[in-house]
């Protein structure tokens, strides 16, 4: 244990040291992930499936407030909708523009959330999010990961029905309308998620704030299997199709997650290395202030002492 | 000769003002009654926005019967049946947001209070100050 507060200081004093650069290189992995992986799924606009423009907008990202990526995945989307027919494009913008009147209106913090949400999905471990939003953030930023989900669906139902949605002659334009709409109104597992998601935030929330020991560790468990017996509940009444054993799996492997970020949240000192400027009558401060560490690193210890050759040589 | 400890409350002051406190003055600058007025009519006007474009969308998706049935329905019964959903949703939806903004005016000003007490005991340290100079 003992080790691994040592490694959490390292951590922090590495994090205050190299601030400056770690937050901008932070950003720039995000928004390039995101990216990446939405191409990946979507990938039919061919001139934005390029890395080159997503390196330029990640670049631009790394700089840019954190909610420049949240507008930059939606635009890459939309394109990747346009390109399969307009009516995708159609449904996806008043989709998103609603969602992001939701998101800006009550959570616009709430950046993270909504990237890491997608990137979560695809590696099969979502319950991670909700837990470290009930754990971390407050019962609001359910708005944020309501519409990350949302947003998730919507891409995947497009992905599936690629062949559909494309067809030139076959299908009608309102059928396809009917079609992209029914992928998220008559969406079950959606649905399900949703909701699973909701009440993993809310009983987090609750848990973590009660003032019994180990509160934080109750919660993670106790989120955790919330949403595995949503989903398999909601799996054998309205017969969702959601995996089964992956989401079992995702969830032993989100609860450990969870762990990791509560050793590494909780109790923390939030207080980063600040840089501040001000002035009084006499004097211009340039004040860089810097948390301080509580569990020291281990200083090297001389145990046992060599005997100089060259002092033994000199004496005889 | 620099006085630390004031050196000290100040950093802190100018880190606030730097993050949440910019926010919370321009929060903190209405009254209650006049923010949470502000608030709610901009929550009514994005979720008629939110409203219309669901509506929009349930008409396209039924545009075929929509079009061969609008002259059977009765398109006042149909009007009413709108408003009345469209009034439920948006008491709900005004509601919610009226309860987060309240809160959020709480708070601003319960932390511009605390940066208040910490201003006048900066004023206090410099009164210290040109006293001991005298």
């Amino acid at each position: 244990m003992k080790n691994l507060l040592v490694l959490k200081e390292t951590v922090k004093i590495i994090y205050s040291r190299y601030q400056v650069y770690i937050k901008p290189i932070s950003k720039f992995i995000l928004a390039f992930v995101a990216l990446s992986i939405l191409n990946g799924q979507l990938g039919y606009m061919e001139t934005l499936n390029n890395v080159a423009i997503v390196l330029i907008v990640a670049l631009m990202a790394s700089f840019l407030p954190m909610n420049f990526s949240i507008l930059a995945v939606v635009m890459f989307a939309l394109s990747h909708f346009y390109a399969v027919g307009l009516e995708s494009a159609a449904v996806g913008c008043i989709i998103f523009l609603m969602m992001l009147i939701l998101y800006f209106r009550f959570t616009p913090k709430d950046t993270l959330v909504i990237m890491l949400l997608p990137i979560c999905f695809v590696l099969k471990i979502p319950f991670v999010i909700p837990i470290a939003v009930g754990l971390l953030a407050s019962p609001l930023s359910a708005f944020s990961v309501i519409c990350a989900t949302i947003g998730y669906y919507l891409v995947i139902h497009i992905q599936q029905n690629v062949t559909l949605l494309s067809a030139t002659s076959e299908t009608t334009m309102i059928d396809k309308f009917r079609l992209v709409v029914d992928g998220i109104a008559k969406n079950k597992a959606m649905f399900v998620t949703i909701l699973a998601f909701t009440m993993m935030i809310i009983i987090v929330y609750l848990i973590r704030r009660l003032s019994i020991e180990h509160a934080w560790t109750i919660a993670i468990i106790a989120g955790g299997i919330t949403g595995a017996i949503v989903i398999l509940v909601a799996d054998l009444v309205l017969d969702t199709k959601i995996s089964i054993a992956a989401t079992m799996i995702g969830s032993f492997i989100s609860i450990g997650i969870a762990i990791v970020i509560k050793f590494f949240a909780f109790n923390v000192d939030y207080s980063r290395i600040e840089k501040v400027q001000f002035e009084d009558d006499e004097y211009y401060y340039y004040v860089k202030a810097i948390p301080k560490i509580t569990v020291s690193r281990p200083q090297k210890q001389v145990h046992k002492i060599n005997e100089s050759k060259r002092v033994s040589k000199i004496s005889e | 000769m620099i006085d630390v400890d004031r050196v000290r409350l100040m950093t802190r002051m100018a880190s606030y003002e730097a993050t949440d406190g910019k926010k919370n003055k321009a929060i903190a600058s209405y009254f209650r009654s006049d923010y949470l007025a502000l608030q709610t009519i901009k929550s009514i006007l994005f979720g008629t926005i939110a409203y219309l474009f669901v509506l929009a969308i349930y008409i396209v998706y039924d545009l075929e019967v929509f079009m061969q049935d609008i002259y059977h329905i009765d398109l006042l019964v149909f009007g009413k049946d709108l408003i009345i959903k469209y009034l439920v949703y948006i008491i709900i939806y005004t509601l919610v947001a009226y309860a987060i903004y309240a809160r959020r005016y709480s708070n601003a000003r319960k932390s511009l209070r605390c940066y208040y007490n910490n201003l006048n005991k900066l004023s206090n340290y410099y009164d210290v100050m040109d006293e001991e100079l005298k």
